[in-house]
């Protein structure tokens, strides 16, 4: 159906850029997440007073292109500090905060959505914060805040796109690369863009599946 | 401690250049708002329309848009588009990329709004003799676009984040293609994008809190 | 006993003072590997094979460095705009990349002597008329971003003061908007020219005119400071030459004929 140059071994290539991308994207969720809810519970916690030079840091990670921060990030760590390191590291460094930055919104926005009057009542019976926190608000805030957070997953894994500016070769990256032997732009660039499209399309369903059937009760 | 050398002057010289950029990364993010809600308002429209043909179109485009990434569809609007004749400018393929993008969100956004306004509204519009498209545009637009306003918001700094996406395009005009083209000539990447991170994190600010006062505005009663 | 401890103390004490001072000649042949930074969206000089490994002139001449440093070579690909940033963030050793040795750079990195000089055609899509270079005068040009080639051409359509200039991200986005017909003309190395020409992946571009450039020397590239690799790299160009290998390279990858003269006439180095 399609007369193409492409080869076997071409789609292996391809096959090892989608791997780069899902393997930055797992990276960077894992560790985002961890930091976005210990940063949320923080800034929940404390209030906003005392949060405030967390939330300003952490804001400026949503405030400035993903492209430059990873270009900054770069620059700083391997030419101003003099630090030898990958530009692996650097990407999922990045898109760690990154996520860590999105993921603290959520999670204060789950927390938030346990009723008050619930916690209090389950700290009269004599829970201990840590009791509340795991067996009241854990369940009831991850309702909320799950269908938002596979949105900033798959968010994270469209900007890994991105990280081929600290020299990684993803998956864009590596159809670009053939692009240029091959001369099939829209051929590959349909390939490529159904890869993202064939991981996304049926989380983000799930994550409307989801949302909608938790909202209900 | 440093090894390296800063040279600020050097890149604190360009200034001028990169906040003439700023206006345009500006224009392009305010513009791609622009056609985008108008286009979104449309999805909305062929969405609620129950024509098998409308409802397609406006689900095959919200699906893509949320789907691919954005850098993806600017690349495309450029290089794809041109596979059929159809060439455009650096400029506009970025703004076209962008709306595009933006109006696949909105229309997302605004179906999460139109489930909070109750469908009686709309029965007692159309009870009172108006068109169906009268009832949309007097009784539902109005609280549609007021309850998304946060996220229009959202979507406008991502607006202006994406246009960093330009230079994949050829873009040099805006903000990210002015600092990359000077950072090309003088190698100065750590001062130039430095710099060009605080411009960007004001412009945000500036729309952010704009879109605050605009909504107290709008929104007083 | 005493003047063993002194001796032990003076050796202690210079110890302090002077740090050993390995050098990047002696970390490259130290750790066995000599990473250089190479453009595979540049043929002849760097590309990919069937099965995606990176072949062309430039990588040839790098692996001909490390087989002289007598370690293994690693090709670390790189775009043009981003070949200084990756030298500079220590990504790579060398950059073997056609580098233009203009003033502006020479301010950031360290240039060893010219290894091939280019001319640069001005390569325009069919259909466009175009007799001589000046015919680029209001149309819509470009070139990758950062090149030789980019920054002579912006400069002329500043100076002409109409049509457009687009620096694309890497050289196969400038000719595939060429050939797409987003372009009308860009400037392009003789060779890369030629073979983007040739290899007929681009439909509908032609070559019209020699650039009116002084030639482009080229050389290689590493850090500012490395002076003894900088003057490793200058006695390996000059070998490279004198051995005939400079010449074997050139017919393998550019074609018959004779390969640039790499001096300058009436100047030293």
């Amino acid at each position: 159906m399609f007369d193409t140059a492409l080869s076997t071994n071409d789609l292996i290539f391809l096959a090892k850029g989608a791997g780069m991308t899902l393997i930055v994207t797992a990276i960077s969720v894992f560790f985002g997440t961890i930091l976005g809810i210990i940063f949320g519970v923080f800034r929940y916690q404390v209030g906003p007073w005392w949060a405030a030079p967390l939330t300003f840091v952490l804001d400026i990670f949503r405030s400035i292109p993903l492209l430059i921060q990873l270009v900054l990030a770069n620059a700083f760590v391997t030419t101003v500090l003099g630090y030898r390191i990958s530009g692996f590291a650097i990407a999922c460094g990045v898109l760690s905060l990154y996520t860590a930055a999105y993921c603290a919104e959520i999670v204060r926005g789950g927390i938030e959505a346990v009723p008050q009057t619930l916690r209090r009542a389950a700290r009269s019976l004599g829970m201990t914060w840590g009791q509340d926190m795991t067996s009241i608000v854990l369940p009831l805030a991850t309702r909320v805040a799950l269908p938002s957070w596979i949105g900033l997953a798959l968010g994270v894994m469209k900007d890994s796109a991105l990280v081929y500016i600290v020299q990684v070769v993803e998956l864009l990256k590596s159809t670009q690369i053939l692009i240029t032997r091959l001369q099939e732009p829209l051929f590959l660039l349909m390939i490529c863009g159904l890869f993202y499209f064939l991981i996304s399309f049926p989380i983000a369903r799930f994550g409307g599946y989801l949302e909608k059937r938790w909202s209900n009760d | 401690m440093f090894n390296y050398t800063f040279r600020w002057n050097q890149a604190l010289n360009s200034l001028p250049q990169m906040l003439e950029g700023a206006l345009v990364t500006m224009e392009i993010a305010i513009l791609s708002m622009v056609i985008g809600i108008s286009i979104a308002i449309l999805l909305t429209l062929f969405r609620l329309s129950r024509n098998p043909l409308l409802v397609g179109i406006a689900a095959t485009w919200v699906e893509i848009a949320r789907n691919t990434p954005a850098l993806f569809q600017i690349y495309m609007v450029h290089f794809g588009l041109a596979g059929f004749g159809i060439h455009l400018s650096p400029y506009l393929s970025l703004l076209i990329g962008i709306a595009f993008n933006n109006a696949g969100y909105l229309t997302e956004n605004f179906r999460g709004a139109l489930k909070a306004i109750p469908d009686t509204q709309t029965r007692a519009a159309r009870s009172l003799g108006m068109t169906p498209l009268q009832a949309f545009r007097n009784v539902i637009m109005p609280q549609m676009l007021r309850i998304s306003f946060l996220p229009m918001t959202n979507q406008m700094v991502w607006a202006i984040l994406m246009t960093s996406l330009g230079a994949v395009v050829a873009m040099n005009t805006d903000l990210y293609g002015v600092t990359s083209e000077l950072n090309a000539r003088t190698f100065r990447t750590f001062e130039l994008f430095a710099i060009a991170a605080v411009i960007f994190y004001l412009i945000t600010k500036v729309i952010t809190l704009s879109a605050r006062l605009l909504a107290a505005r709008l929104f007083r009663y | 006993m005493k003047s063993a401890l002194f001796t032990a103390g003076i050796l202690a004490a210079t110890a302090v003072a002077m740090p050993a001072q390995a050098d990047k000649l002696d970390d490259i042949i130290a750790s066995g590997t000599l990473r250089c930074a190479v453009v595979l969206d540049f043929p002849p000089m760097g590309s990919r094979d069937e099965s995606n490994n990176p072949i062309g002139f430039d990588v040839d001449y790098c692996n001909d460095l490390a087989a002289a440093l007598g370690v293994s070579a690693e090709i670390v690909e790189t775009t043009f705009p981003e070949r200084i940033p990756s030298l500079m963030s220590g990504r790579v050793d060398v950059a073997v990349a056609s580098t233009s040795d203009t003033l502006e750079r020479a301010k950031t990195v360290g240039f060893s002597i010219p290894y091939y000089a280019f001319e640069n055609a001005v390569v325009a899509r069919e259909g466009i008329e175009m007799a001589s270079w000046e015919d680029m005068k209001g149309k819509t040009v470009g070139a990758t971003a950062g090149t030789y080639e980019a920054i002579w051409l912006e400069g002329k359509v500043k100076e002409w003061g109409e049509g457009q200039f687009r620096p694309y991200q890497n050289q196969a986005d400038v000719f595939l908007a060429l050939s797409q017909g987003q372009l009308d003309a860009t400037v392009a190395t003789v060779e890369v020219s030629e073979a983007n020409v040739k290899s007929g992946n681009f439909g509908g571009i032609k070559i019209v005119d020699k650039a009116p450039m002084v030639p482009d020397y080229v050389a290689l590239i590493t850090l500012r400071e490395e002076y003894g690799l900088i003057n490793y790299m200058n006695l390996f160009i000059n070998q490279q030459v004198r051995t005939g290998r400079y010449a074997e390279l050139y017919k393998k990858w550019v074609g018959e004929g004779e390969p640039a003269d790499l001096t300058i006439p009436g100047v030293y180095r």
